[in-house]
């Protein structure tokens, strides 16, 4: 728990009362019994470190912050997510279609990049071009804040 | 020489019992009170926790000693309008807002009501029922006269006309009166958090979400229903009733994050009322933590669990969503002990919203100088030493509108009593 | 009105109808959007996921080539919008994480000074051009439709995000009133359109899009208006989706709200812009096209 609630967006696991208002509220909550962000909290307060970082758990939710929304005390399960998810990705647990993003954002500075066809329909209607301009410096922050290594490695 | 009189200002239960305190030991004590007749929360509510006791069977002799004690003058349908002066010689300046009607001369009839042509909603039913625009708030209002809503009254006169004992005086103006009084106390109670504030709860769309002070009203016998339970939208009786703790209470998104600290009793309270009436009803209480401390009060959460059979699920709701067809209510939450997320449909829902500072309260602090703390409560002095005198010598506070410290009948009469032995203390020393 | 324009990576890779109805919109209004230039992706939420300097220093980047531009930064996309105010409001109030921050940002000769904010499409239009402008803009009414709003989730949630607070959908609901078409409250108009989870769970994206679908055609709507591209990507190549994978239909065309505006404005819409919708909207939008 202390590793979760020593980061910047994990502190709400601090303040976590187990109300359960945000897994009531949660869109994949409902679908799925899988995901439960009440219970992510718990097992991260209770310490399961094993059980949930490896896990798709965290992966599942939309970041809608529909909980966020709705947390009476400050837990903040939306926001705890994207702690474990950190915390998660230096394990190596990672899903492809992220990974995949932020290897094109290191590669291009986008996440996501036009096709031939509509780069040309881009140019044929005069709009500015979309280019690589920024990437020596994207790639000089990445390699200080350590994401490239991140990336390379998965 | 200070003044052997006091001011009460808001005459709910723990005014009262600080009025008739003084006023047995002598002192004269002008009881102030907003709204045409003393009474407040108490006479809304049907029994009180957990004796169970009918609370206008208890509340109602006390507002008859106000009225006949010799010592005790009432200035209902009035307001604090500025102070002077200091502990033992305060001057107090009230308006006494026109009721039109002659208290002396009114014997509480109700003939003018009957030939009245214009109806509103009731405020002390919480807008669940109606009256005319020249009502007796309720059954047992004390003073006992009628007074006219000029605001809604269209001047037809049919009330003067009709009237036996002539006390019907339209021409009647505002009048201040000046006071002179040797320390005041302010007992004016609290207002409801307003649920339109969580729109996922649908308070305000969905008509069979209430509030418990609206539940209290359709559980009172002189209330818009008579007694009879019966669902807002169509009149039916609900058999499946949800009870949801917490509404604005400990929420940070309001400010409002204390525990109003009576919610749990209550509701614990209303469930067990509602299985007496009609055993065969599901009734849902929704919590976070159940708070049920004091004498007697987790025995009865035992009984109500173990003879009552009260579902107790302990989840915080997050959604509430209504059946267009039915108009019934589905529950979403999560049985945080087993895990669960899950639905649930119910007839009724009865939301428990947090006890919040009167919207006037802040105005009326103004008026004394004395302070507020962060959420609009009267400060006191020193929580330790001093907890019912307020930041202004001469001045003291008792009842929730100091805040939600226990909050509930018996300590709102135990702080009026207290305020009235420091009025005393501090009026003997001057 | 100038502001500096963050297009994103959505919009130019697969709406490009969005930007083309965007440029032709907003000089009418007065607004002059002004490209930037080396701007990066603004860090969503699945960069987010991946590491949390990283994030701050992204975004920070552009915002601080938006100071250099002096002025605000106008987003298309929620997404976009809730990274880069989040960032924003963060470092403006957090002294020591704006230090660290800007120690990366040296290293590429930028520095972050908290002069200016972000604003989205929505905030534009009704807080700085004004719904009067915008409804004396519209020549033709588009009369007789009715449509369900999706705000997108990253406008109205969480309605208070680092002091300042998120509009709720009145702002929206008023924009696209202003157009002619009713704009009909729905239930689960908060939800999410489920279109994060495409790519790391589609079978998940398509029932939570299907909640929302459902919920739509309840109410009875004759289209969708979105802000976000994202949730039209979601709800409109996702109804195709949803027929292989369930055989549900809907029908229910999807329409960028500008889109929306710009045929109130008495424009047309080119062939291959019509295309760009999945589900087709030729049936709905007839003689207005």
């Amino acid at each position: 728990m202390a590793e979760v609630a020593n980061t910047p967006r994990g502190k709400g696991v601090l303040l976590c009362i187990q109300c359960g208002r945000c897994s009531s509220s949660c869109p994949v909550a409902r679908l799925t019994e899988e995901h439960n962000p009440r219970r992510l909290m718990e097992m991260v307060i209770m310490g399961f470190k094993k059980e949930v970082l490896p896990h798709q758990l965290p992966w599942y939710c939309l970041s809608c912050f529909t909980c966020l929304d709705r947390c009476p005390q400050g837990g903040d399960v939306g926001e705890v997510m994207f702690a474990i998810r950190n915390l998660a990705v230096r394990q190596g647990n990672v899903p492809a279609g992220v990974a995949g993003q932020a290897k094109a954002l290191y590669e291009t500075t986008r996440v996501i990049n036009p096709v031939r066809s509509v780069l040309d329909k881009r140019e044929s209607l005069g709009f500015s071009k979309i280019s690589n301009e920024g990437l020596e410096e994207v790639q000089k922050i990445l390699k200080k804040t350590g994401m490239e290594k991140i990336v390379s490695s998965t | 020489m200070a003044e052997k009189s006091v001011l009460v200002v808001g005459g709910g239960i723990s005014g009262i019992q600080a009025s008739l305190d003084l006023a047995t030991r002598g002192y004269k004590v002008y009881l102030v009170e907003k709204s045409p007749s003393i009474g407040g929360r108490m006479a809304q509510l049907d029994k009180t926790f957990p004796t169970m006791d009918c609370s206008m069977c208890i509340l109602a002799p006390k507002m008859i000693d106000c009225s006949h004690h010799h010592n005790v003058q009432l200035l209902t349908y009035s307001e604090v309008k500025g102070i002077k002066g200091s502990p033992g010689s305060f001057v107090v300046t009230v308006l006494r807002k026109p009721r039109y009607v002659d208290e002396t001369k009114c014997t509480g009839c109700g003939t003018c009501a009957d030939h009245c042509p214009v109806e509103v909603p009731n405020e002390f039913d919480e807008q669940l029922g109606m009256r005319k625009a020249i009502y007796m708030p309720f059954p047992q209002a004390v003073p006992r006269a009628v007074t006219i809503d000029k605001v809604n009254c269209i001047d037809c006169g049919l009330c003067q006309k009709m009237c036996q004992s002539g006390a019907v005086d339209l021409k009647m103006e505002a009048k201040e009166v000046e006071l002179n009084v040797g320390a005041i106390i302010v007992s004016i109670g609290f207002d409801l958090f307003d649920p339109t504030q969580i729109p996922t709860y649908g308070y305000g769309r969905y008509k069979n979400v209430v509030t418990a002070l609206e539940l209290e009203r359709l559980l009172c016998a002189s209330g818009p229903t008579g007694g009879h339970l019966i669902r807002p939208s169509d009149g039916k009786i609900p058999r499946k009733i949800a009870f949801i703790q917490c509404v604005g209470s400990r929420d940070r998104r309001f400010g409002t994050t204390y525990c109003s600290s009576i919610c749990c009793k209550y509701s614990v309270k209303d469930a067990v009322l509602i299985k007496e009436h009609e055993p065969s009803t599901t009734v849902s209480i929704y919590y976070i933590d159940l708070r049920a401390f004091g004498k007697g009060f987790q025995e009865f959460v035992n009984r109500a669990k173990s003879e009552y059979g009260v579902r107790f699920i302990r989840s915080s709701p997050g959604e509430i969503k209504e059946d267009p067809a039915t108009k019934s209510l589905t529950v979403w939450y999560e049985d945080t002990v087993a895990g669960r997320i899950e639905n649930q449909e119910f007839d009724l829902v009865v939301l428990c919203p947090a006890l919040v500072p009167r919207t006037d309260a802040k105005e009326l602090a103004k008026v004394l100088g004395a302070s507020v703390d962060a959420y609009g409560f009267f400060k006191a002095a020193n929580i330790l030493t001093n907890p019912v005198d307020t930041t202004v010598p001469g001045i003291f506070a008792c009842g929730y509108c100091l805040g939600p410290k226990t909050g509930d009948i018996p300590d709102s009469i135990m702080q009026g009593s207290a305020t009235a032995a420091r009025v005393a203390e501090v009026l003997e020393r001057v | 009105m100038k502001y500096a324009f963050f297009l994103g990576c959505l919009i130019p890779a697969r709406e490009l109808s969005y930007e083309v109805s965007v440029r032709k919109v907003m000089p009418e209004l007065g607004v002059e959007l002004v490209d930037m230039k080396g701007a990066n992706c603004c860090a969503p939420f699945s960069i987010q996921s991946v590491d949390y300097s990283s994030w701050m220093a992204l975004a920070a980047r552009d915002l601080a080539i938006a100071e250099e531009m002096g002025m605000d930064v106008m987003t298309l996309c929620n997404d976009c919008y809730e990274s880069l105010l989040m960032v924003n409001n963060i470092l403006k109030r957090n002294g020591e994480l704006r230090n660290k921050v800007n120690e990366l940002l040296s290293e590429v000769g930028k520095e972050f000074k908290g002069k200016i904010t972000v604003k989205n499409l929505v905030d534009v239009l009704y807080g700085d051009v004004g719904l009067s402008k915008v409804k004396k803009a519209i020549k033709e009414p588009i009369n007789g439709i009715r449509v369900g709003a999706q705000p997108g989730c990253h406008l109205t949630k969480p309605k208070r995000i680092h002091f300042e607070i998120l509009r709720g959908f009145s702002e929206l609901d008023s924009l696209v009133q202003a157009t002619g078409v009713e704009s009909v409250p729905y239930e689960r108009k908060e939800m999410c359109c489920g279109g994060p989870l495409r790519d790391i769970n589609d079978d998940m994206a398509r029932q939570i899009s299907r909640q929302k679908l459902s919920a739509l055609k309840e109410a009875e709507v004759q289209a969708i208006v979105t802000v976000c591209p994202f949730c039209f990507l979601q709800l409109d190549l996702g109804q195709l989706e949803i027929k292989r994978h369930f055989n549900e239909e809907y029908n229910l065309p999807v329409i960028h709200f500008i889109e929306l505006l710009r045929l109130g404005m008495g424009m047309k819409l080119e062939d291959w812009e019509i295309k760009a919708h999945r589900i087709p909207i030729t049936e709905l939008l007839k003689d207005r096209l």
